[in-house]
């Protein structure tokens, strides 16, 4: 009996592997994006609302080195990472800064800086619909005959830079004095600066990793999904709910909250099923992805609102 | 009493605010005026003037009373109780789409029931969701609050857009009756049919015009009211210090449920409004920017002042009406560049709200006396004309 357990465990992973398969790639990204997010919150103490449209600046930024240049991807890429960074910095000292951290005009003023972003890219480049001009749509042949799932090599390269980038993070948090810093200002800004810590210059890093993080994000995400200028608005709310479910503030939370939702919005068509099974309760498909987020991002709130990893203790 | 001494008079008692937005307002006025009048100048003439008709005018002011409604729901929340919604536009699309759904002929469920039944059921399921909204968020920081409902507000638009069974999805809904035209405000078509004749407007317009105003003053009283009140002063402690109010023993969670169900339902009533105005609905008119075209009008008003929330829903409506009538226009000086008109409106939203948060957070009228019982300034002013 018990032993049977684990392998009807496997067989449900094994049956479903085309989900989970897909559920990492999206995960990928949703860390990318929440760990800025995430990142704001602990030391610029304010949900940035304008995390998804930064998303946008990154995705954008490769369409300029991809498509209109004509390089390859990969340049786009780094351009993408180092330009959104540059943005990041820069809204922060012309727009964040003159708030002088009161949190609640920082949120709204956010909300602003979103909707600039995105009508300027809107104006630059059209409502139309791009896609970046690199191949690897096929899936990768071994990995097929091996787990029976197709994943592309678009994914498999998401999934890696995703872990190559969270480790140096998490490396540069722990073992630099850069990253000493960082925490210690997101745990108590006053204490660091008393310390001597030059808490705003630990805040340009933490615009410059975040924005770059985005940048990233959003160049996956354009590669997974359409390039629109909707794109990264259109998964604010799920970024969001993998803040909160890791823990505001908390980066190390923020990639498990990431790794959660973003595993969650893709195997939403399995959970819409599963909870058509009960009674009384109806099934729903994929178009519901932000739906499940938002639900768990609910029930979080009521159960533990600090989240998993709770507060700001990690950062 | 001549003019002037008239002028003076009402003047004396002004705040320098006060006087500026006066004098605001009596400029735009004029030139609202002279616009109206070189209208037959220039069908004459043939001049390349820019006019005004007076049905635009009304057609516009007509949905200006939507605007002021959702921006004083808002100010209840945000000025008020220091709430920060930002799924105005799902309250107010709930309060459509329940409208729509219950008296439109093209509705999939074909009830075609009268325009109050529409009323109550919208103002009760505003109140539900509102505090449903309320429930886990109003007991935390108030940014969890701003990130629930915008979470909110797209999912309301993905369940409108995705359940076609109830409520006809991307098609939208139509049908709806006049609300002036039934039961109980048929009795004044007599007489606003003619005046409507009179001015060359629409008459269901006109008639809409005159319901939206009085439901809107209605409100604003009522608004005006619950602010002098011991439960508008609670809600401005717990605004400026929540610690404070808690520590005076006010249940603080409960009254911000309050203000932010009172301003769900405000919301919803403008949807409602709308829904019989326009007489379609469709999902696409649930764009999370019209939330904060509300965000800038309570802003911009003055946070707190309902006298602010009608001068900024004004302010708002006169530049999203001008970027329409003048699209042309802009359209012929910069032809060279092809701007969408959408993305414009966009960047104008995000570039006010960022200015207006940093120049000016109090907004062109910023509650003062408001805040006073009016007896108790009487007294005063009474007082000071005796020494």
């Amino acid at each position: 009996m018990v032993d049977q357990l684990p392998a009807a465990f496997v067989e449900w992973i094994v049956s479903n592997g085309q989900l989970f398969a897909s559920g990492l790639v999206f995960s990928s990204i949703i860390i990318l994006g929440s760990i800025g997010l995430a990142l704001v919150y602990a030391i610029g103490d304010f949900p940035s609302f304008a995390h998804g449209d930064l998303m946008t600046v990154g995705a954008y930024t490769a369409v300029v080195v991809n498509v209109i240049l004509g390089l390859h991807l990969a340049i786009g890429f780094v351009v993408a990472m180092v330009v959104t960074a540059a943005v990041a910095l820069g809204t922060d000292k012309l727009v964040f800064r003159p708030l002088e951290g009161r949190a609640i005009e920082l949120l709204i003023t956010s909300i602003g800086v979103a909707f600039a972003y995105r009508a300027l890219i809107h104006m630059g480049f059209g409502p139309s619909s791009r896609s970046y001009d690199v191949g690897g749509r096929g899936g990768i042949e071994w990995i097929r005959e091996t787990f029976g799932v197709t994943v592309t090599p678009r994914g498999a390269t998401i999934v890696l830079t995703t872990l190559v980038l969270v480790t140096a993070l998490h490396l540069v948090l722990q073992y630099t004095t850069l990253g000493r810093m960082m925490r210690a200002t997101a745990e108590n800004k006053e204490l660091a600066r008393i310390s001597g810590i030059r808490t705003q210059r630990v805040l340009a890093a933490m615009w410059l990793i975040g924005g770059a993080l985005a940048g990233a994000g959003g160049v996956f995400l354009g590669l997974e999904l359409v390039i629109r200028p909707r794109l990264g608005f259109s998964i604010l709310v799920v970024l969001f709910a993998a803040v909160i479910l890791g823990g505001i503030g908390s980066v190390y939370g923020a990639m498990l909250g990431g790794f959660v939702i973003g595993m969650a919005h893709e195997l939403t068509p399995m959970i819409g099923a599963a909870v058509g099974a009960v009674p009384l309760l109806p099934a729903f498909g994929s178009e519901y992805d932000a739906a499940v987020a938002f639900v768990i991002m609910i029930l979080i709130l009521i159960v533990k609102p600090t989240g998993i990893i709770g507060g700001k203790t990690s950062a | 009493m001549s003019l002037e001494s008239r002028l003076r008079s009402t003047l004396a008692g002004r705040t320098e605010e006060e006087k500026r937005v006066l004098a605001l307002i009596a400029g735009f006025l004029s030139i609202v005026l002279v616009l109206v009048v070189l209208g037959p100048v220039v069908a004459l003439t043939g001049l390349p003037l820019p006019t005004l008709s007076i049905s635009f005018i009304i057609s516009t002011l007509a949905i200006a009373g939507m605007y002021l409604l959702l921006t004083l729901g808002l100010n209840v929340q945000w000025g008020y109780a220091g709430l920060v919604n930002f799924s105005v536009v799902a309250f107010w699309g709930i309060g459509a789409y329940t409208g729509a759904l219950l008296t439109g002929a093209g509705s999939p469920h074909e009830l075609e029931l009268h325009p109050l039944y529409g009323l109550v059921v919208a103002i009760v399921l505003a109140a539900v969701l509102g505090f449903a909204i309320g429930l886990p968020t109003l007991r935390l920081r108030a940014d969890y609050l701003a990130i629930a409902t915008l979470g909110f507000s797209e999912i309301i638009r993905i369940i409108i857009l995705n359940e076609e069974w109830l409520t006809a999805g991307g098609l939208g809904v139509g049908g709806m009756p006049t609300l002036v035209s039934t039961w109980p405000l048929s009795f004044t078509t007599p007489v606003l049919d003619p005046i409507a004749d009179l001015l060359g407007a629409q008459t269901r317009t006109v008639h809409d015009l005159v319901f939206v105003m009085l439901l809107t003053f209605v409100v604003f009283l009522l608004l005006r009211r619950l602010q002098v009140s011991p439960w508008g002063r609670v809600l401005r402690t717990i605004r400026g210090d929540e610690d404070v109010a808690a520590a005076l023993g006010k249940n603080t969670y409960w009254y911000k449920m309050q203000a932010f169900v009172l301003g769900c339902v405000i919301m919803a009533i403008a949807g409602w409004y709308y829904a019989h105005h326009v007489r379609f609905m469709t999902p696409a008119e649930l764009d999370p920017i019209d939330t904060f075209y509300i965000w800038v009008a309570v802003i911009l008003g003055g946070s707190g002042s309902n006298r602010g929330a009608i001068i900024g829903g004004f302010t708002v409506v006169i530049i999203l009406q001008g970027t329409r009538l003048y699209n042309d226009f802009i359209d012929s000086i910069l032809f060279f560049l092809t701007i969408d008109e959408a993305a414009l409106r966009l960047l104008l939203v995000g570039l006010l709200v960022i200015l207006v948060v940093r120049l000016r957070p109090e907004g062109i009228l910023p509650p003062q006396r408001e805040h006073i019982w009016p007896a108790a300034l009487r007294e005063r002013a009474g007082e000071e004309g005796e020494q």
